[in-house]
């Protein structure tokens, strides 16, 4: 099993999309997936048209009262399912906090279910706090969506540093891509040739600025199952084949 | 419907269909037939012949762990007509989903017309009330047997009947001749229901099982002196002992491309595509070798062979009509008494010599021990059930531990060997890259690494099979007293 976890300390930079788009991808392929939408807004949950509700709420996840098991909702996919977002993930980082071994908490809700899964990804809230420490801890690789500006790039580095100054058992393998590019935009271009230069950690497949992307939330759907020819469709396939090589 | 040719598939409650929509869409499902779930899914247009040729993914990684080296082929095809309803909620989220399934088998005309109802996980109450609706309005009963095990016995297979295991049930009130014949008409059924797939070389399994068939029928026969008529039995050896040695060279370039992945695996990731030349090597050699059996098998000593070896078989060995000849003196004893006299004898070997082996021993003296305790394998598998499980089980799996050491042993050695003898060849034929004779040289290493691990692990494997509980069991076997089922 390999948790993929969606992360960026800002909003709106395409990390649900992410995260929707590619586990429909793994699964299309034959591979049993999990989403886990950990972001108090739901917006994957909402895609999947799963109800944004937890039993218990959150918390009786966190404090061990639920298996993680009796909470996953399939998904209209086969292989494809989901922890849907509950409101009270708003609460987590406080939850967590009253927890014996806080940033281990997410990995063991995980455990168990080592051998349903071959892909979990977890779709994470935009902050550096507990929760998310819990999720570099849990996860084995973090997928950084990153808008070309010299500022977004500046938070791949302070995501590098915490990395490197957490207390991680295993720190995940960070990987960057250039997500909402308008090519039209001289800043995206220049940003993304600069770094293409000399960045290793950032891969190569661009995702566009597009309708589709946008569109998703009105058809509530993966891209590739409304408009599978697009370029949206066609740059979130690429960008799966080329994660994949380097998990 | 695909399969392997041992049923693996429904052997572990699951089948593999291929299915094509008639928009062009083609799936892989591979689903569970207990609970229908599915278990594995993946777009595929042409069904290779062995998953590992499908792109490599988490789903395929599992089907391999099914099929190991076995090849799958289409056993039935249905043309079906599905239609799919959903139980949606306000959001549109399918909570389950409900197929009417009408479906013919090709060949075996239209099957029973069937409701699939799939929940969809996490929405369980929901699918359980639609089963209810279900049950209660149209009246509907759950059925018990998969449309796939429908249609196969629609076409005329009969589910699981290959097994490369023996399974006899032998009576114990039988004669010996009985309980010999019997053995060997199943050991001879082995090898014709094999026959056909080792022809069309569709995968290794099929000349293996068929070889071991006539090893085994070999190793009957050499216990069969007193039973089988002398005349009979010396012109069978002589020709099972041909059907062997033609086989053998096929087998041995499949054993070497079947431990190929462990050979790369051996060696350092740079020098594992230096394989790629002796990979090849042995391919054209094993397409060679099995050409020259496949003709072996066209001659008319084979066909004479099989057709004499049925009449004896469906005859009884019984002396031919007028003969004066007398029946071998144990072929009418009982056969519980027989086959127990031939397994001590055969263990009392396995420990004598296994005794005698210390860490200075030959090692043709630990090839000897194998083939002796193969032979002891043998009569416990073909003649077994003619006693009580709690005394075979054991002293199998003792057997089978002490074998297992021998076998890696044996195997790293002459592997070791053949690849050096292979190199050689690759030199003189096609003056072989010296990348690949290295990397070969690596995999001789590896290979006498594990020769010497399962040379030092012979002691305590021959010590747990030199028991005094083995020991007790075999002495028991057909013994008047209590070593029989009923009374030997």
């Amino acid at each position: 099993m390999k948790v993929i976890a969606t992360y960026n300390l800002k909003g709106g930079v395409g990390k649900t999309a992410t995260a929707v788009n590619l586990s429909y991808l793994a699964a299309a392929e034959g591979a049993r997936v999990l989403v886990w939408d950990l972001d108090p807004q739901g917006a994957a949950s909402f895609y999947f048209r799963v109800k944004p509700k937890v039993k218990g709420g959150g918390k009786s996840l966190v404090r061990g009262k639920r298996d993680l098991d009796d909470v996953v909702k399939g998904t209209d996919f086969e292989h494809l399912d989901l922890v849907p977002a509950d409101f009270s993930y708003r609460n987590l980082d406080l939850v967590l906090e009253h927890t014996k071994r806080p940033t281990r908490r997410l990995g063991q809700l995980l455990r168990p279910l080592r051998k349903d899964y071959d892909y979990v990804f977890l779709d994470c809230p935009p902050s550096i706090s507990l929760a998310s420490e819990s999720v570099f801890e849990a996860a084995d690789v973090l997928l950084v969506p990153l808008i070309p500006t010299t500022l977004s790039l500046r938070a791949l580095d302070q995501l590098d540093r915490f990395l490197e100054n957490a207390d991680l058992r295993k720190p995940p393998r960070v990987l960057g891509f250039f997500s909402m590019v308008d090519r039209r935009k001289r800043l995206h271009r220049d940003v993304i040739d600069n770094v293409t230069a000399g960045r290793r950690r950032v891969l190569r497949t661009r995702i566009p600025s597009a309708m589709d992307i946008e569109r998703m939330g009105q058809r509530r759907k993966p891209v590739a199952t409304f408009a599978p020819r697009s370029r949206s469709a066609a740059a979130y396939r690429d960008l799966w084949s080329e994660a994949k090589t380097r998990f | 419907m695909y399969e392997t040719f041992d049923w693996r598939f429904l052997g572990a409650d699951t089948v593999l269909e291929h299915r094509v929509e008639a928009d062009d869409g083609a799936l892989l499902v591979w689903r569970s037939i207990t609970t229908g779930e599915v278990l594995g899914q993946l777009p595929v247009h042409e069904v290779p012949r062995f998953v590992w040729h499908l792109p490599q993914t988490p789903v395929v990684e599992r089907l391999a762990r099914v099929t190991e080296m076995r090849a799958i082929v289409p056993l039935v095809t249905l043309d079906t007509r599905l239609d799919s309803l959903r139980l949606i909620d306000d959001d549109d989220k399918t909570l389950a989903r409900v197929t009417l399934d009408r479906s013919t088998a090709r060949g075996g005309g239209p099957l029973p017309a069937v409701i699939d109802l799939n929940p969809v996980r996490g929405y369980d109450a929901e699918a359980r009330a639609l089963e209810e609706l279900l049950a209660a309005q149209i009246g509907l009963v759950p059925d018990t047997e998969d449309v796939t095990i429908a249609a196969l016995r629609a076409v005329g297979f009969a589910p699981g009947s290959y097994s490369s295991k023996l399974r006899l049930a032998l009576d114990p009130a039988s004669t010996a001749l009985d309980a010999w014949t019997t053995v060997l008409r199943a050991l001879f059924a082995t090898m014709q229901a094999n026959e056909s797939g080792l022809r069309g070389d569709v995968d290794s399994e099929f000349l293996h099982d068929f070889r071991v068939a006539v090893r085994r029928t070999r190793s009957v026969l050499a216990d069969a002196k007193d039973i089988i008529d002398p005349d009979v039995r010396a012109w069978a050896r002589d020709e099972f002992r041909w059907i062997g040695q033609v086989t053998s060279p096929p087998r041995d370039a499949d054993v070497f491309l079947l431990a190929l992945p462990a050979f790369e695996d051996a060696l350092p990731g740079e020098r594992r595509r230096d394989l790629k030349a002796f990979q090849a090597f042995l391919e054209e050699q094993q397409v060679r070798a099995h050409a020259e059996l496949v003709a072996a098998l066209d001659t008319e000593r084979y066909r004479s062979l099989t057709g004499r070896w049925r009449e004896l078989l469906d005859e009884g060995f019984s002396p031919a009509e007028g003969s004066a000849r007398p029946e071998p003196p144990d072929a009418g004893a009982p056969a519980v008494g027989i086959a127990g006299a031939h397994i001590r004898k055969a263990h009392r070997r396995v420990i004598r010599d296994g005794r005698t082996i210390n860490s200075a021993s030959h090692p043709e003296e630990l090839h000897e021990l194998r083939k002796e305790a193969k032979r002891l394998r043998y009569l416990l598998e073909c003649f077994g059930s003619l006693y009580p499980p709690d005394l075979v089980t054991p002293v199998v799996r003792e057997l089978k531990d002490l074998q297992d050491v021998l076998g890696a042993y044996q195997d790293s050695q002459v592997q070791a060997e053949g690849i050096e003898q292979l190199g050689q060849q690759m030199l003189e034929k096609h003056g072989a890259p010296a990348a690949a004779l290295l990397a070969m040289g690596g995999v001789v290493e590896h290979l006498d690494d594990i020769g010497r691990d399962a040379r030092a692990q012979f002691a305590a494997r021959f010590a747990a099979f030199d028991t005094k509980s083995v020991r007790t069991s075999v002495e028991q076997l057909g013994r008047p007293k209590d070593g029989a089922r009923s009374g030997g």
